[in-house]
């Protein structure tokens, strides 16, 4: 690899500086600073009501903050005024839920094709093709006739993965995705998102499975109220955090 | 020409003690049918209008356009508020006569008792409807519509595409009472001479002695027609089923 080619893949994809964001009295961001690099895995751990989801939802504009910039490639985030501009924003954004929010009243395939076709314009044809891959990438493409509710909740996540990337996105918002699972589910979820990360997804996960971002991500943010505490590689943060309150919820995990 | 069967059940029916004479009169027989058929018509045009009504004022009702969502807010409390008699008299007596004049005589006016009676109870039932409706539309889970609007869905293509048909899975069983209801509510027709069955057995009894008998025939069509609806929404249930969701 060359070394302009280095750089390019170093690039910022995603910057969030100083955002705040309040639900009423309850002041849930608290001047957030956080950058993506293009390529790069990013997971966000902390403690329950830190904030996580909320970050989360920042960046694809479902939530506007209050004070602070949000920028992804080259939109600002903070500054969109129209849906329109919203919606070309989330084209570029795959976000998958931790309650998987599929369609209920449509076939697993049916899931994947209804944006690329409704949203980006693709031929039914063509969408369908493409979905089948997808579907056969997360180990479900003989489910393309079943519906969400008659899926264990591990295939209905990897299903709202695939949906997530028909949409051909530069970047994948995580939240939570494995918090709602059976234990023996998580792992078929897991390695999903390991090959995606592997393949050059960028990729923003906030999570609970210490352990998985220890190992996928390049790069570790510790959240709490609000704030970011710490931020580092997976080895620093897990194994040598700085900050003490790093240092307490690594350790009561550990326990 | 009456069928052969048609003497002897007028001949079996009396040695109950039941007049079913008019039968045998090709007149009011023939009339009587005709009342029939257009209980028949009225019903499933108004479902079909009052079906679109609702959904277009739900839609209204959960928008976020204040100009949208209170008139349709106010629109659902006068129906809902006042006899649906009054509404049908109002419109014939009131709306009729103001459109005549607007277009400078009634004989220039192209709307009958029956336009306004299927006028009328669309409105009426499509405001019910769309009650039926904003519950399922609220109904909705918050993640759906999150995950509709990360995907790129605009307002509108999320109501399209997820609210919508999920909101009329919810609503059905209700849409379905509104239906029966609404079947039962063209005899209200019968006030302003529209020829719907109610209003042919009455030209009937008014001429003899069979009051009784025209009120079991009365019954008999409605419970048909009903049941019909029930049976239809049913089957229609059936086929909205999602599988593996909420049971």
């Amino acid at each position: 690899m060359s070394e302009s080619d280095k750089s390019q893949e170093r690039q910022t994809l995603v910057q969030l500086r100083n955002v705040h964001l309040s639900f009423g009295a309850n002041h849930v961001l608290k001047g957030i600073d956080l950058k993506v690099r293009k390529g790069d895995a990013v997971s966000i751990i902390g403690p329950s009501g830190s904030g996580k989801s909320t970050l989360l939802r920042c960046i694809n504009g479902l939530l506007t903050p209050e004070r602070g910039e949000v920028v992804v490639g080259d939109t600002p985030v903070h500054a969109l005024k129209s849906e329109a501009e919203r919606i070309a924003l989330r084209k570029r954004i795959g976000f998958v839920f931790q309650q998987y929010n599929l369609f209920p009243h449509l076939t697993v395939l049916q899931n994947v094709v209804l944006a690329p076709i409704r949203i980006l314009g693709m031929e039914r044809a063509s969408a369908e093709r493409e979905a089948r891959e997808l579907l056969a990438r997360v180990c479900l493409a003989d489910k393309d006739e079943a519906y969400p509710g008659q899926l264990s909740g591990g295939q209905q996540q990897r299903v709202a993965i695939a949906r997530a990337l028909a949409m051909h996105p530069e970047l994948v918002l995580f939240d939570e995705v494995t918090s709602a699972l059976d234990p023996e589910t998580v792992g078929e979820v897991l390695s999903v998102i390991r090959q995606l990360v592997e393949d050059g997804m960028t990729s923003l996960l906030v999570t609970h499975e210490m352990r998985f971002a220890e190992e996928v991500s390049h790069e570790v943010v510790f959240t709490e109220g609000g704030e970011i505490v710490e931020h580092g590689t997976p080895r620093d943060i897990f194994h040598a955090p700085r900050n003490p309150r790093t240092n307490a919820f690594i350790n009561a995990l550990r326990n | 020409m009456p069928e052969s069967w048609l003497p002897a059940f007028v001949v079996a029916a009396k040695s109950v003690g039941l007049n079913y004479a008019f039968l045998l009169n090709a007149f009011e027989r023939e009339a009587w049918l005709k009342g029939v058929v257009v209980s028949v018509e009225l019903s499933f045009l108004s479902i079909a209008s009052s079906l679109l009504v609702g959904l277009v004022i739900a839609t209204a009702l959960t928008s976020e356009r204040p100009w949208l969502a209170r008139p349709a807010r106010a629109f659902v409390e006068i129906i809902r508020n006042t006899p649906t008699l009054v509404q049908i008299f109002c419109a014939f007596f009131v709306l009729n006569m103001l459109v005549s004049q607007a277009l400078g005589g009634p004989q220039n006016n192209p709307l009958t008792a029956y336009a306004w009676v299927v006028i009328v109870l669309s409105l009426h039932f499509g405001a019910y409807h769309a009650e039926a409706l904003r519950a399922g539309i609220e109904a909705v889970p918050k993640g759906m519509r999150e995950s509709a609007a990360s995907l790129g869905f605009s307002r509108r293509g999320r109501l399209i595409h997820v609210e919508l048909p999920l909101a009329f899975r919810f609503a059905w069983p209700s849409l379905i009472n509104n239906m029966v209801d609404l079947v039962k509510a063209t005899s209200l027709g019968s006030a302003i001479a529209v020829g719907e069955v109610t209003y042919a057995s009455l030209m009937i009894w008014v001429n003899g002695d069979n009051v009784l008998e025209l009120m079991i025939f009365i019954f008999l069509v409605y419970a048909a027609l009903t049941l019909f609806v029930v049976w239809l929404g049913g089957w229609v249930e059936k086929r909205l089923r999602m599988p593996g969701y909420g049971h």
